[in-house]
């Protein structure tokens, strides 16, 4: 039979994201460690939610690194900028910190097509050392499409995914990947392999109903952890994301 | 449990007597409506010192505040949910920080967003949350999606000791309104009907 201090040990383990109805959702927080898929189509939050996630963190006292594929680190920082808690001493506290790829790209010679085995692994040794050196408990990569479109096959993506798993699980970091999909897309991820390997699996949708758009989010998967499987819907604030329980009453 | 109510002074008696976190019906004839809120802001909100956050789902925010204007009635502690300005393109006007807009009475999760957005930048200050009509949303809405929000939104205000007070026209109401108000609502109040 387990002992006690180790069962409240495992249950209290938990990133808190600081996005209190998703805390709620997943009854706390991610479990810590866990490589979580945030997917869905352009336009649904989930930069914004990773960012989110990456500041309460640091407010928390948990230093965070954005790897950011696609946009500029400027763009990002204004898009921090509305958030009533957001502080600019994170950063240069170096409690928050935005990485370009492409500047990884540039040091490690990956600004090529398709990246071979070696070079997943220079890639994976690069973005470690950096979690390790900056101290880093929450990590996002944004996006993890990007970076697969480099790999091209689903050997090399599901090698990419692996190792870069195992590289990290000793620091404990908990990893948001942002994935890509269309909205017409009945998989969870471009490629189907990120989210057979990843620990959870958060989707963020466009929902029409009668001509309105509405912002939704629904947990599909989250390894070590029960949580709500229920659709919800979003509002991104000042005061960061809000959600409420989807209506289902009056049909589609 | 249904009370008629015979003034406005008798209206504003019995909202400083609710407990916090009371779901109540206000059903008022057409001829009481502008009494009844002159009763709601300035009676009962401003003197009790209460925030007041109003979603109108009737007419324009601008328009019930230039309509509390003329009646003198000070709206410093009114924070104002606007569902209907957006669905008259081109009529906006100017945006107001004290207004949030809601583009369409049809997105019923999103009025709850704003009512939620408002109570947490308000913070611990006492508030209540005034819903301008129900028979409004009615219109664009089907009345099983309407239970479904307004059972949520009580018990979520509730849960928050925030009081609910749903606003129905008596001239436009209908049993099934009525029915709908008696399953969410801990009281009912009746002022100016025949």
């Amino acid at each position: 039979m387990m002992d006690q201090s180790v069962v409240t040990k495992k249950r209290t383990d938990r990133c808190v994201t600081g996005i209190e109805a998703l805390d709620s959702i997943l009854n706390g927080g991610i479990p810590r460690g866990n490589a979580v898929l945030i997917t869905g189509s352009c336009g649904t939050g989930k930069t914004t939610l990773s960012i989110e996630f990456l500041i309460h963190g640091a407010l928390m006292g948990e230093n965070g690194v954005f790897f950011s594929v696609t946009e500029s680190s400027d763009k990002l920082l204004s898009n921090m900028m509305p958030y009533d808690f957001f502080d600019e001493s994170l950063l240069t506290t170096q409690k928050l910190s935005i990485i370009d790829m492409q500047d990884i790209y540039k040091k490690l010679d990956l600004e090529k097509i398709e990246f071979s085995f070696e070079d997943i692994d220079k890639l994976i040794k690069e973005i470690s050392d950096i979690v390790r050196k900056k101290g880093a408990k929450r990590m996002v990569i944004d996006s993890i499409t990007s970076i697969c479109f480099h790999l091209k096959t689903e050997e090399k993506i599901r090698t990419f995914i692996l190792k870069l798993g195992s590289s990290l699980r000793d620091t404990k970091c908990t990893s948001l990947l942002v994935s890509e999909i269309l909205p017409s897309d009945a998989r969870y991820s471009t490629y189907g392999v990120e989210e057979a390997i990843a620990d959870g699996i958060i989707l963020m949708g466009n929902l029409e109903r009668r001509g309105d758009l509405l912002r939704t989010l629904q947990v599909v998967k989250m390894r070590g952890t029960s949580h709500s499987r229920a659709k919800y819907v979003l509002d991104i604030t000042s005061l960061g994301i809000l959600m409420v329980p989807l209506l289902k009453g009056g049909g589609s | 449990m249904e009370v008629k109510l015979t003034s406005v002074d008798k209206l504003v008696s019995k909202l400083n007597e609710l407990a916090d976190g009371t779901a109540l019906a206000l059903r008022v004839g057409l001829s009481a409506y502008l009494d009844s809120l002159r009763g709601i802001l300035e009676g009962y909100a401003n003197k009790a010192n209460v925030e007041c956050i109003y979603v109108t789902a009737t007419i324009p925010a601008a328009s019930i505040i230039g309509a509390l204007d003329v009646l003198e009635i000070k709206i410093d502690h009114v924070h104002f949910i606007d569902c209907v300005s957006h669905t008259m393109l081109g009529t906006v006007g100017t945006k107001k920080d004290d207004i949030l807009l809601v583009e369409s009475p049809t997105m019923l999760e999103n009025i709850m967003l704003k009512v939620e957005f408002l109570s947490r930048k308000i913070g611990s200050k006492k508030k209540i949350v005034l819903f301008d009509s129900l028979n409004s949303l009615c219109i664009h809405n089907d009345l099983k999606i309407v239970s479904e929000f307004l059972h949520i939104l009580v018990n979520n205000m509730r849960a928050k000791n925030i009081t609910t007070i749903l606003l129905t026209i008596e001239e436009h109401g209908t049993e099934e309104i009525k029915n709908m108000l008696n399953l969410v609502c801990d009281e009912t109040l009746i002022l100016g009907s025949e």
